[in-house]
């Protein structure tokens, strides 16, 4: 019999085990995660709606199984959702007062598939409003806290998925990221997240942030468990027209086969520059254990990478500030004054900025798809800083010198964002103050299964991800 | 070509104008400065991407997915 605090502590893969081998049960782990975050969510603020309702999902879970009937990977697994992500029928906010009372007609399509493989949704979680920002202070649910220093920020804009599977409420959750909402709040809590290639997973029933970026993923503790997830989630959606009719691979079938030739891009002049440097520090040595593992190190010069933080910026301010102007003119008063005020400025943007930065995006995809005849994928950490204290719009990277956050934050995250390219962002170090630092594995168009078998293998020779917030 | 005179709340008066957008004192205030830095680098962009050798580039606004353009899987 395992007590709640350890059935926590397993990866959703080992729970998914012992569900499957009935030697634990869905409602055991129901049980645990609810009785989790009642406990130390008042304080956290990860989640927005709770169901007390998956107890009963979860013994109509046990009682299928002992019939015989097994839904899938995920069978009984608790599981909870950014609350941009709609589900039939219950209250979804996007972190936002202007739909606080919203109640969708329709579930996700990534909702429908997680329910398909046997997920049970234990709830829905807070973000940053409308997923506009980094930092998911969010003013009318409260700001959420990082779990290994509630003093300090959790990213965002995905920062309730990020605190919550950080913190063991539950074994996994879905994030979006648009400039890197997954992997930022992934980074910085301590966990692992995958954005997907631009088409790979359905973005139908999900609120926009901008649409020519949007994607969803899994945030996991684990890289297989990441892995198990996504297989669940990609795919063609005929609702929705910019998915692609791309096979789905099987994610954890080269999760055993290691680096050995891998080749490793690094960009110099860009990855490692401006940054902080326990940062630096825990990255370069990731890299050295790559290297130790059999993988290969290629400098590659990407010409045009300077420039790709306006071109994130003009891009993922027009296209909000276009899904968003009726309510902004009809209810300003019910935004946020920093969503508010970065919806208005995308107002001031004219369409030839806009259309340089598609243009210039086109540019940057072309470089690295050339690097990609010379390496299988590229590493750099995937934000410059660790957690900056709650609240703080600005952050010192070096020298003293105070930046805005916005632009700070996506310094690494825009490249994927822009290219379309998938990128797994990997626990790999602690700084000073044991405050988790996150690298940024970045792979080819529809390549996800090279990115899980690279953090695999360095899961399969590190601890960094086996360590556990103090809350 | 990149000349750049800091945004005024009068000038983001205007801009609001030219979108239908009518903002209070307090917040054209508030956009003018952040509206300033973010032009000065989409302007910068903008130069870039005017250069000759990028004539022929086009938009990325949505990527075309392998797949969906050819035999069955034609979107």
């Amino acid at each position: 019999m395992n007590t709640p605090s350890e059935l926590l502590e397993l990866s959703l893969t080992q729970a998914a085990a012992l569900v499957k081998s009935r030697k634990v049960s869905p409602v055991e782990l129901v049980d645990a995660s609810l009785a989790r975050i009642a406990r130390i969510d008042g304080d956290l603020h990860a989640y927005i709606s709770v169901y007390e309702q998956a107890r009963e999902v979860a013994k109509a879970a046990d009682i299928m199984q002992a019939a015989g009937h097994d839904l899938g990977p995920l069978h009984g697994i608790p599981i909870a959702l950014k609350d941009n992500i709609a589900l039939k029928g219950l209250r979804t906010t996007a972190g936002s007062k202007v739909l606080s009372d919203w109640l969708p007609d329709h579930d996700a399509t990534i909702a429908s598939r997680l329910r398909a493989s046997g997920a049970i949704f234990v709830g829905k979680l807070n973000m940053h409003e409308f997923a506009w920002g980094g930092t998911s202070d969010n003013p009318h649910y409260g700001a959420v806290k990082n779990p290994w220093d509630t003093t300090r920020f959790p990213a965002g804009s995905s920062g309730g998925s990020g605190v919550a599977v950080a913190a063991r409420t539950c074994w996994g959750a879905i994030g979006t990221d648009t400039g890197g909402s997954i992997r930022l709040p992934s980074a910085i809590n301590g966990i692992v997240g995958i954005r997907p290639t631009y088409g790979r997973v359905s973005n139908h029933g999900i609120i926009p942030l901008a649409w020519s970026m949007d994607t969803a993923g899994p945030m996991t503790r684990t890289v297989e468990d990441c892995a198990l997830m996504f297989g669940t989630m990609a795919g063609h959606d005929p609702k929705d027209p910019t998915t692609a009719k791309v096979p789905v691979s099987d994610y954890m079938a080269g999760l055993k086969h290691g680096v050995k030739g891998l080749r490793i891009g690094v960009v110099p002049g860009y990855f490692f520059h401006h940054l902080q440097a326990p940062v630096e520090k825990a990255v370069r040595q990731a890299l050295s254990t790559f290297e130790q593992l059999g993988a290969q190190l290629v400098e590659v010069d990407i010409h045009n990478i300077h420039g790709n933080i306006s071109a994130q910026l003009t891009i993922e301010s027009c296209e909000p500030s276009t899904y968003h102007q009726r309510w902004l003119r009809e209810r300003p008063q019910d935004y946020g004054e920093d969503v508010r005020t970065l919806l208005e400025v995308g107002e001031m943007l004219l369409a030839t900025h806009y259309l340089q930065a598609q243009r210039y995006r086109t540019l940057l995809r072309q470089e690295f798809m050339d690097a990609f005849a010379k390496v299988d994928v590229f590493i750099c950490p995937t934000l410059p800083f660790t957690a900056t204290p709650l609240g703080d719009m600005k952050v010192v990277i070096e020298n003293g010198v105070e930046e805005d956050m916005l632009s700070a934050i996506m310094q690494y995250t825009g490249v994927p964002s822009l290219t379309g390219l998938p990128s797994l962002s990997v626990p790999c170090g602690f700084d000073t103050d044991g405050l988790p630092v996150g690298m940024q594995i970045i792979g080819k168009p529809f390549d996800e299964a090279t990115l899980f078998r690279a953090g695999a293998a360095f899961q399969s020779v590190t601890d960094f991800h086996l360590k556990a917030p103090p809350v | 070509m990149s000349t750049h005179t800091p945004v005024s709340p009068e000038l983001v008066a205007q801009l609001g104008h030219f979108g239908a957008l009518p903002l209070s004192k307090e917040r054209l205030s508030v956009v003018a400065p952040l509206l300033d830095a973010w032009l000065k680098d989409a302007n910068q962009l903008s130069e870039k991407m005017s250069a000759a050798q990028h004539q022929t580039l086009v938009p990325a606004t949505v990527f075309a997915h392998p797949g969906n353009h050819e035999g069955e899987g034609a979107a």
